[in-house]
């Protein structure tokens, strides 16, 4: 009675949204800087939130910039929670004190994953431009989950952090958090400007995926989440998964700050806009998200026994580093 | 297990019916056509998803404060089906929705 392939949705289950762009970082791996700064107003926000629950959508995960540097996050966030949305949010931690936690408890907020890129104080501090940002993560990371709100870690693997795996998950279970994301380098805004500096090779690649893969096979207590299509390579994708290759466009959706609504963070092509299009009718009939759901194997895909499972990978990074969704991701090291 | 226990949703569990795929099995049905690889709702938990199909979502509807022998005995009253084989599907379906943690026993 359960099935091995999913229904055609008749919308995302998700919906990352970015409801503002300001942040106080300035992060080298940011790519979102560069993005609109437009925000809806406030009646409008929730107009279109009610529209995105009315579609069937389950969850809604604000990102930005940093959400807590909107001035009515938590207002938008109860109104969200309110009309039977789950609430999450991505931060960067710096404002999370403990009144705040209690506020973003009282307000809906069920998960709050916080950003750290290096388990040493002053990596992170540099790489993200603010002196103590470290320690204030960490604290966040205590503060939400005394105020009864589960936490995660996220970390863009990039150069400075790819080899401290074992260090990043010692911080994950000190802090107790439900989940360690360990995201794969996207290349998009400040990522593709900074992308020499800080992307791996494809080598680089396997190896962190190896190791990355041992842990979470022997850590216990702690949920390892790596979103990445390639792992496909070294078999360690879930058996039974009912999405194959990347998730955006088939689950998730995200909406930029003036409402545009684009495949997913990484992706820049617009394809409508919450305010004035209808959800459901965007996500049918999108050619752009059609593309991304039926994707062809080019060059080294076309041979490749994985491809069932990983789709060419990450569709986000093979368009932008070659131009072409149905390119190989660029850090696959299949041949 | 016990079979008098009465089983409960998950709240923490999202879920949706999928309107377009369910009216595409009503046709199929009417048709008179298979359609048991069909999804038609998602259920979502703790990062675990579930894709049922038409009598998946008969059964996890029903999954509301009833035993396992009572939604037997609400799906026999809306499909002809033969008992004894309807209730091990039933029961195996369940089994999986308490082991992936949608359902709870009280
Ligand atoms: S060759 Fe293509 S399908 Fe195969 S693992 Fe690499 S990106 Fe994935």
């Amino acid at each position: 009675m359960s099935n091995e392939t999913l229904p055609q949705l008749q919308a995302p289950l998700t919906i990352n949204w970015a409801i503002n762009n300001s942040c106080n970082f300035a992060c080298s791996h940011c790519y979102s800087r560069e993005d609109t700064h437009e925000e809806l107003p406030r009646d409008v926000l929730y107009s279109s939130l009610e529209k995105v629950a009315k579609a069937g959508v389950f969850s809604i995960n604000f990102g930005g910039g940093e959400p807590l540097l909107h001035p009515h996050l938590l207002e938008i966030a109860a109104f969200a929670s309110g009309l039977g949305l789950r609430v999450s949010m991505n931060s960067n931690g710096w404002l999370i004190d403990q009144a705040k936690a209690a506020e973003l408890k009282q307000a809906g907020f069920t998960k709050v994953g916080i950003s750290i890129d290096s388990h040493r104080a002053e990596v992170h501090d540099s790489f993200r431009g603010v002196k103590g940002s470290h320690a204030r993560a960490l604290a966040a990371l205590d503060h939400l989950r005394e105020a009864g709100i589960t936490t995660s870690i996220s970390t863009v693997i990039c150069r400075i952090n790819s080899t401290t795996i074992d260090e990043l998950v010692a911080v994950a279970l000190d802090k107790r958090v439900g989940q360690l994301n360990f995201h794969n380098f996207k290349c998009s805004g400040l990522g593709m400007a900074n992308k020499d500096d800080l992307d791996l090779t494809p080598a680089e690649w396997k190896d962190f995926y190896r190791a990355a893969i041992a842990a979470k096979h022997t850590v216990k207590d702690l949920d390892i989440s790596l979103d990445d299509p390639i792992i496909a390579l070294l078999d360690a994708r879930d058996a039974g998964t009912l999405v194959k290759g990347s998730v955006c466009g088939k689950l998730s959706l995200n909406i930029k700050a003036n409402g545009d609504m684009t495949p997913c963070g990484f992706i820049p092509i617009v394809i409508g806009n919450i305010v004035r299009d209808d959800l459901r009718q965007v996500w049918k009939d999108s050619a752009v998200l059609e593309k991304m759901r039926n994707k062809q194997p080019t060059g080294k895909c076309s041979g490749c026994s994985k491809y069932d499972d990983c789709l060419g990978g990450c569709t986000a990074r093979a368009l932008a580093l070659t131009g072409d969704m149905n390119s190989p991701d660029p850090h696959c090291w299949g041949n | 297990m016990d079979i008098t226990k009465k089983i409960r949703r998950n709240p923490d569990v999202m879920w949706r019916e999928e309107d377009e795929a369910l009216a595409g099995v009503q046709d199929s049905l009417d048709r008179g056509e298979v359609v048991e690889d069909v999804g038609t709702a998602v259920l979502f938990s703790g990062g675990t998803m579930l894709s049922i199909n038409y009598l998946g979502l008969e059964i996890w509807k029903l999954c509301e404060n009833r035993s396992l022998d009572e939604v037997v005995q609400e799906l026999l009253s809306q499909f002809e089906v033969d008992e004894s084989v309807l209730r091990e599907d039933v029961q195996a379906f369940l089994d999986e929705l308490s082991q992936k943690g949608f359902i709870l026993y009280e």
